[in-house]
């Protein structure tokens, strides 16, 4: 293996793991701070991706995507927060699970209605559409994009996260909810606003994703259980928790289906089942209090 | 017996005789759904046995589901051995697998629990989609099956295959029945409620729920096995989260720690499915929008519609 | 029949439980008391095997126990019961008591047959619901009983393995006084070679039941002495009345 192969496997890893890492965000925060698993996350994925074509379709342009695809992937969010999730906090666990779980075939079937069976496409912009030398090899610049663009967002994401009063209500929700609540933090304001957030970015990863992946009903279940091994890889709740998760899932699929093609599907799964057993708080850990 | 345990056996009964008559009545397509049903019905039981008087959610099963099918078909089909013993390796491979699988899982708990099943489900999914030896993604045709020709019984023939599996899904509840009222089943049933307390009085708690997690793998690879002879092919398909996903719908639809309730649950879900279906391509929003009504309004499932609403006081 | 020695635990930077000592011999009636936040409730927890200590070790029955969990030293004779009711809320009374006994005597791996038709069972529920004063109430589900009759079933539970070692946590907590009475009185009621060990708030019971007293303060242990010992201890009076040391 030459080192320009390794370099292109390392940037294809980066890439996959910025996609990882857009839709693990919101999965990992709102697990650790609400303790539950959103099982219809993918379907916020499917739904960006869907729309953003839509968009694109009628303006002609990708970008037109990029717009309407998060927008559209957090209001069906906060739709269902409204609608369903607040209604059922007493509910425990279990009925949350299963409730997202029948969400993923009413998310599929009405993609289906709206677009049909068939896969759809959504090129690159064409400013974007070119190869790019990097180090030697030529790589093509949408992934750079896709690269940039997660990078980008994590620091975004960062900053906000340590520098405004919702980061911060954010940090103490994860890590004491019953805390912060009495502390007066408005944890139901910053609960919602977070989840939606994490709607607008698995939309948005739809969206980005699609140029390089296909679009097509049920794109929702073939990402799922990758980002929900990410975000127990890295540990619920925190954003650096999601990165290091997306980084080394992101390697590991990307590496895997190169060098070990029979078991790398096998693999992943094996990684995660190691993860709950060994360390099921994740690499970084969000709780600090026992 | 208690009222409860009472009302289960009523409904039982009920279900039985409601099966052979259909049985007796319907037609080729009938039989046909009647074979997938009671094959179903083992399948959630074995489930519910682990989710609702356990209390271990497994969004995992279908991987011993599969199991079993896969080693009855390749056994019977490699080892040109006889079908009906190929049947009992595949219960006992999903059986063996499920407590080496079981050992490392019931450690984790709730969410944790969840996940670590749904990991090792798809790792089995994973591993048929790319095994070569065993068809990869078409997976393999040309099951062999059981010769019941002393018994003057062919199971090509659908209406032999849903009475053989009717009586199969029979025995298999009166044994799940005993089970549960035995003190095994009530130790089950304490640590669902309390496993902090079972521990306090000196309940070995994991070794519980390693037992009820071996044996629900044994069950639901009879199940497989059974898919198996009913469809004459086995695929990855079996093993899917989708699938595991499936099965706990049927039990939660029919009433958690009931054991008949998954029994009508899968006989909803599949003929609803197969009506949906038929009526209609987006048939998966229906079911979806069905069972979330189910999760939401009716959350003890149909038993539990039908529990009148007695005393709570009283047990 | 139950040692503690030198038991020490901490939470991060906060020593909970200071090298803690104590010894239970067979028939012992022993108090541990001591403010909020003196570890009482830790300690408990160290002997009972929810918690597994620093340093220092619990011995039981002379056999070191210090790496056991909680249901490994149930089964070698240690019970103990729940400040905060523990029960099995959705079970009825006969069926809370016939899972303590039948966990108790081993019979929990049987299969084959109906759990009510365990030979001796129903009759072991009833000698111990008459003993607890729990006969009226056996039909009725454990969610539904009042406060002070789901505090006599915690006991029950906790007394159903006939154990050598009993550890009480707060018995009488959140009790009327008469209700008080009549637990104290079923504790007094208590085999007279079972170690209890009891931890409580209400210093009259204390004094009741209890032949010696460890006061714990800050984790450690202040003093230990018969009732009387330590009521006179001037040291006690200082750190439970709060009066400073001129």
């Amino acid at each position: 293996m030459d080192s320009g192969f390794l370099l292109l496997q390392l940037l294809n890893g980066l890439q996959f793991a910025m996609l990882l890492f857009l839709l693990a965000v919101g999965l990992s925060v709102v697990l650790g701070m609400m303790n539950f698993i959103n099982l219809a996350h993918g379907t916020l994925y499917m739904v960006g991706a869907f729309v953003g074509f839509a968009a694109a379709e009628r303006a002609g342009s990708f970008w037109a995507a990029l717009v309407a695809g998060p927008p559209a992937a957090a209001a069906l969010g906060a739709v269902f927060y409204a609608g369903l999730l607040r209604r059922m906090q007493q509910a425990g666990a279990m009925k949350q699970v299963l409730v997202t779980f029948g969400l993923i075939f009413v998310g599929i079937d009405t993609v289906r209605l709206i677009w049909g069976d068939y896969e759809q496409t959504l090129p690159a912009p064409s400013v974007l559409a070119g190869s790019v030398h990097i180090l030697g090899q030529v790589y093509p610049a949408y992934r750079l994009f896709v690269i940039a663009l997660g990078l980008m967002l994590a620091l975004i994401l960062h900053l906000g996260l340590e520098r405004t009063r919702l980061g911060a209500a954010v940090r103490a929700g994860v890590d004491d909810r019953v805390m912060a609540a009495s502390l007066g933090l408005d944890i139901e304001r910053a609960f919602f606003a977070v989840f939606c957030l994490g709607c607008a970015l698995a939309g948005l990863a739809g969206v980005v994703a699609a140029p390089v992946l296909e679009i097509y009903p049920g794109m929702d279940m073939a990402i799922l259980i990758p980002t929900l091994i990410v975000v127990v890889v890295g540990g619920p709740g925190r954003l650096a928790g999601a990165f290091l998760g997306a980084l080394l899932i992101g390697m590991a699929e990307t590496f895997g289906a190169v060098l070990v093609p029979d078991f790398s599907g096998f693999m992943i799964y094996a990684v995660m089942a190691l993860a709950l057993l060994l360390r099921p708080q994740g690499l970084l850990p969000a709780r600090h209090s026992s | 017996m208690s009222t409860g345990e009472r009302r289960q056996h009523i409904v039982a009964a009920l279900l039985l005789l409601a099966a052979l008559a259909a049985w007796r009545f319907s037609g080729y397509a009938g039989e046909d759904r009647l074979g997938e049903i009671a094959v179903w019905a083992i399948f959630a039981m074995s489930l519910d046995l682990l989710v609702g008087y356990a209390g271990l959610v497994s969004l995992g099963h279908a991987l011993f589901f599969g199991l079993g099918a896969y080693a009855m078909a390749s056994l019977a089909l490699f080892l040109k051995g006889s079908p009906s013993l190929a049947l009992l390796a595949g219960v006992a491979t999903a059986g063996l697998s499920a407590l080496a699988i079981g050992a490392i899982v019931v450690r984790l708990a709730g969410v944790f629990f969840i996940m670590i099943t749904l990991a090792f489900g798809q790792m089995g999914w994973a591993y048929f989609l790319r095994a070569r030896a065993f068809g990869g993604i078409g997976g393999m045709s040309g099951v062999r099956q059981i010769d019941l020709g002393r018994l003057g019984l062919d199971l090509a023939n659908p209406a032999d295959f849903a009475l053989i599996a009717i009586i199969a899904a029979a025995l298999v509840y009166l044994l799940l029945a005993l089970i549960t009222a035995s003190p095994f089943g009530r130790m089950l049933v304490a640590l669902h409620q309390n496993e902090h307390r079972a521990r306090a009085l000196g309940l070995p708690v994991q070794r519980y729920k390693l037992a009820a997690f071996a044996l629900a793998g044994a069950l639901a690879g009879f199940a497989g096995g059974l898919q198996a002879q009913r469809t004459g092919f086995v695929s990855p398909e079996l093993l899917v989260w989708t699938t595991s996903g499936e099965v706990l719908i049927m039990v939660i639809l029919g009433g958690l720690g009931t054991l008949v309730g998954p029994v009508a649950g899968a006989a909803i879900w599949v003929v609803l499915r197969h009506i949906l279906s038929d009526m209609t391509a987006y048939w998966m929003m229906a079911m979806g929008l069905f069972f979330i009504a189910v999760v939401l309004f009716a959350g003890g499932g149909l038993m539990g519609l039908a529990r009148p609403r007695a005393a709570a006081d009283d047990a | 029949m139950l040692e503690a020695r030198g038991l020490g635990k901490a939470f991060g930077a906060l020593e909970v439980t200071r090298n803690v000592s104590l010894s239970l011999p067979a028939g012992a009636r022993h108090a541990v008391v001591g403010p909020n936040g003196s570890g009482k409730t830790t300690l408990f927890n160290l002997l009972a095997g929810e918690l597994r200590p620093d340093y220092g070790s619990v011995l039981l029955a002379g056999r070191d126990v210090t790496r056991l969990p909680p249901d490994m030293r149930a089964r070698l004779g240690l019970a103990r019961s729940f400040q905060r009711n523990n029960l099995f809320p959705d079970l009825s009374v006969r069926e809370n008591l016939a899972l303590a006994l039948a966990i108790a005597q081993r019979r929990g791996a049987v299969f084959w047959r109906r759990f009510a038709r365990l030979p001796g069972l129903a009759g072991d529920v009833e000698a111990l619901a008459r003993r607890l004063r729990l006969e009226d109430a056996l039909g009725r589900r454990a969610r539904s009983l009042a406060y002070g009759t789901q505090r006599q079933l915690e006991l029950a539970l906790a007394l159903a393995g006939a154990p050598k070692v009993l550890l009480l946590d707060e018995p009488t907590a959140g009790m009327s006084a008469e209700e008080t009475a009549a637990m104290t009185a079923l504790i007094a009621d208590l085999p007279r070679d079972i170690a209890l060990l009891i931890v409580e708030h209400d210093m009259e019971v204390v004094f009741e039941i209890a032949q010696r007293v460890t006061v714990l303060d800050y984790g450690r242990v202040l003093i230990e002495g018969t009732p009387a010992e330590v009521r006179g201890s001037e040291a006690v009076r200082r750190r439970y009345l709060g009066e400073r040391v001129p």
